[in-house]
């Protein structure tokens, strides 16, 4: 994304130098010779029909003073907590703890403010007729997630299938919205507690990536559930989840690394139309020694 | 004699067929003696397939079936419009929507021109119609769609055509037949890949589309632990003992049935259907459920939903709160059964989890989820509480505790309560709470309208 951006700004700053003269131009003539510049694979989704976000960025800003006061004392809450944390260790924690410890939790469910790390979305956003939403469970101890599914596509012309919804977390910011990363390479299993109801799932894993044309690589696998009142321990070796990009799997894979991690998300979309449910106690690593597979699936040469 | 010397000798024969007006059978050439071997006479008869013989040029009228005069009126007669097949189908098959018919269609657009004009519409009508006539998930008939497709017209011959995604229609056709039965997980065959290859050549994009399905498929194929059959049993008592064993993630439960489905006639000529009670309990459940004080109610929960494939049936739950921390009673454990001073010719704990280092603790630092005891599951034909204290009266037979035991019925909990929680003060009529008191098997007292 560093590397789209800046040539972005470049090419704004040499097309405002030839395009600021003439001012008889029409505002929306401009944008669209210039934002064709970013290619269609950097844009985020367009609704068909819609017409395209022409805007310059400096019109999407807008200036609000009361949130602008409750955010600077929190981000200078957490440049200060990223001050002095690493004088104890990484993260806040230990190094004697960080070395030794083989499992760690990542997500509980314990409060209604943990609910709003999480985003939730289903294929309204396209035209579909899904509903998903999010909620704490019974006692506020686990998270559930909830609604039905209607495959249903819309009528645009352009969409096929439709019926999906997701649960996906926000990425980690730093102070002042930087991005920050999860670091797991100490561990190689997700570890998670949930109660399904017989659904297949999958869980999606981001990680960050230098090219722009891998902003939609997700590592992905399935999450089976059993269904029944019983809680379901899951564990997933990080060396099953393959490479996809946009729904299609890709024909290089490679293993997911663990150093940055930006996202994880819940999706379902099998074609099932229906109300669905998904309990989420807990969502934890653990580095299983005897694990030792590195990657779970050879590649072959495309053109022998 | 050649294969292309026998087709020219045919054509002459169709020539002088039509010229002189004459069935084919009847012509004989001159000469035909020392061409053909003695069992050869039969060829003409069985060649007699219309192969080299364009729609124009057809000789028997009469014997032409409905579905090829359907065929060309579609594609002959509007040769103004644009051609849309998808109503071949829908005429063709009338009533009956079955694969017999699907394939009759397909052949007669084959064996109506040679150059398969229009096939690439053909095809994705096709595909539409697939999931109507109940063949989306037959490999056999993938193939057939397959082969309606010209052979080796479409394969590159020079480097050029290879550089230039040689007809791309035609291939990006052939990628949605192998997507299509990628999405309703239908396993190509060796004869697709045959097809393929004859029609596209080795490195187009339908056979690379092949090699994905085929290097994917087979990994994800037994990749979930809880498998579900894809003919579930149409059995309602066999399907429910199908899901109780799923559910209860115990492989100790038994299946009791309470109840089969069954249809009787009174006196005064009415109708009773009984509807099948199936339930299950582990000897686990059944010693927590002895364990249970009288004094707290049990809970009757239901119906929660299971999904099996596209199916979703629902379970009822017999479940007790969960207890609040002062009134737990803490179980004393025989110092003798635990190790390090376990007995070790009869241990209560053997941990042999080799995976395991000695300083490993593979443990989460989360607090356990407190929820209350489930005691029995099971799957009912109706969730009315008639049904279920049936059930109940039944579970009795092997807990006898039940019977002091107060059962209350929460049958609108699950996750509609979630979505109606909001609403709970605008329904009140809807959530039948009755406080029951079964002892003995005597019928129960119904109490007016408790809630809870």
């Amino acid at each position: 994304m560093a590397v789209s951006r800046t040539t972005l700004k470049s090419l704004y700053g040499v097309c405002g130098v030839v395009y600021r003269q003439p001012l008889l131009f029409p505002s929306s003539l401009k944008c669209a010779s210039i934002q064709i510049t970013r290619s269609k694979f950097e844009r985020d989704y367009q609704r068909p029909g819609q017409p395209p976000d022409t805007r310059w960025p400096w019109q999407m800003i807008n200036f609000d003073f009361s949130k602008g006061v409750e955010s600077v004392r929190k981000h200078f809450g957490l440049l200060k907590d990223e001050f002095f944390q690493r004088w104890i260790g990484p993260e806040g924690k230990p190094i004697i703890e960080h070395m030794l410890e083989q499992t760690r939790v990542v997500w509980e469910f314990r409060g209604p403010e943990s609910l709003n790390e999480w985003i939730v979305s289903s294929d309204q956003e396209i035209g579909g007729r899904s509903v998903a939403y999010v909620s704490l469970g019974k006692n506020n101890t686990t998270c559930l997630l909830y609604g039905t599914l209607s495959s249903t596509p819309p009528r645009d012309g352009e969409t096929r299938y439709s019926g999906y919804c997701s649960m996906r977390s926000k990425p980690p910011k730093a102070s002042f919205d930087r991005k920050k990363h999860y670091d797991w390479s100490s561990f190689n299993t997700l570890h998670l507690r949930i109660r399904g109801d017989g659904r297949p799932w999958m869980i999606n894993v981001s990680a960050e990536t230098y090219f722009s044309h891998q902003r939609d690589d997700i590592y992905s696998y399935f999450l089976y559930t059993r269904g029944g009142p019983y809680w379901q321990d899951v564990k997933i070796p990080f060396s099953k989840f393959f490479l996809s990009s946009r729904g299609r799997i890709q024909d290089s894979q490679h293993p997911l690394w663990l150093d940055k991690i930006n996202t994880i998300g819940f999706t379902l979309g099998d074609k099932a139309d229906g109300p669905f449910q998904l309990e989420i106690d807990f969502i934890g690593l653990n580095n299983d020694c005897a694990h030792t597979e590195e990657f779970a699936y050879e590649l072959y040469k495309k053109n022998p | 004699m050649s294969a292309s010397h026998h087709l020219l000798r045919l054509q002459c024969v169709r020539c002088l067929s039509h010229f002189l007006g004459t069935p084919v059978r009847q012509v004989i050439l001159p000469g035909r003696a020392h061409l053909q071997t003695p069992g050869s006479q039969h060829i003409y008869v069985q060649l007699l397939r219309p192969f080299h013989r364009s729609a124009v040029c057809s000789t028997d009228r009469q014997n032409r079936t409905d579905i090829e005069k359907l065929v060309e009126d579609e594609t002959h007669h509007k040769d103004k419009t644009l051609v849309t097949h998808d109503d071949i189908f829908d005429r063709a098959a009338g009533d009956s929507k079955t694969k017999v018919e699907f394939n009759r269609v397909v052949d007669v657009f084959k064996s109506k021109d040679i150059r398969r004009r229009g096939h690439v519409e053909f095809i994705y009508a096709a595909l539409k119609k697939m999931p109507e006539f109940g063949v989306e998930c037959d490999v056999t008939v993938y193939n057939k769609l397959l082969d309606v497709f010209p052979k080796e017209v479409f394969v590159p011959q020079n480097f050029i055509q290879r550089m230039f995604n040689h007809y791309p229609r035609q291939q990006e056709c052939g990628v949605q037949v192998l997507e299509q039965m990628e999405n309703y997980g239908v396993m190509p065959n060796i004869e697709t890949k045959v097809l393929l290859v004859q029609i596209f050549g080795e490195k187009s994009h339908p056979i690379r589309k092949f090699q994905r399905i085929m290097y994917w498929f087979p990994k994800f194929k037994h990749t979930n632990p809880y498998p579900v059959p894809h003919v579930l049993p149409s059995d309602p008592v066999d399907l429910a003992q199908f899901c109780l064993t799923r559910i209860a993630a115990d492989l100790d439960a038994k299946i009791t049935i309470y109840q089969y489905p069954s249809t009787d006639i009174t006196e005064t000529g009415e109708e009773i259907t009984r509807p099948h009670i199936v339930g299950i309990q582990s000897p686990d459940q059944r010693s927590l459920l002895a364990k249970h004080n009288p004094c707290k109610p049990v809970f009757v929960e239901g119906p929660y939903p299971l999904w099996l494939r596209q199916k979703c049936v629902h379970y009822y739950l017999l479940r007790a709160d969960p207890i609040p921390p002062e009134e737990k009673v803490e179980e004393e454990i025989d110092p003798e059964m635990i190790c390090p001073e376990q007995s070790l010719f009869f241990p209560q704990r053997v941990e042999l989890d080799l995976n395991v280092d000695m300083g490993d603790d593979h443990s989460f630092n989360v607090d356990e989820v407190e929820e209350g005891a489930v005691y029995a599951m099971c799957m009912a034909g109706q969730g009315d509480q008639a049904t279920l204290s049936q059930w109940i009266s039944g579970l009795q037979e092997t807990c006898p505790i039940l019977g002091q035991i107060p059962t209350v019925f929460r049958l609108e909990s699950g996750p509609r309560e979630l979505q109606t929680s909001t609403d709970d003060h605008q329904r009140p009529e809807q959530e039948s709470e009755t406080d029951q008191i079964i002892e003995d098997d005597e019928e129960p007292r119904h109490s007016q309208g408790v809630k809870q």
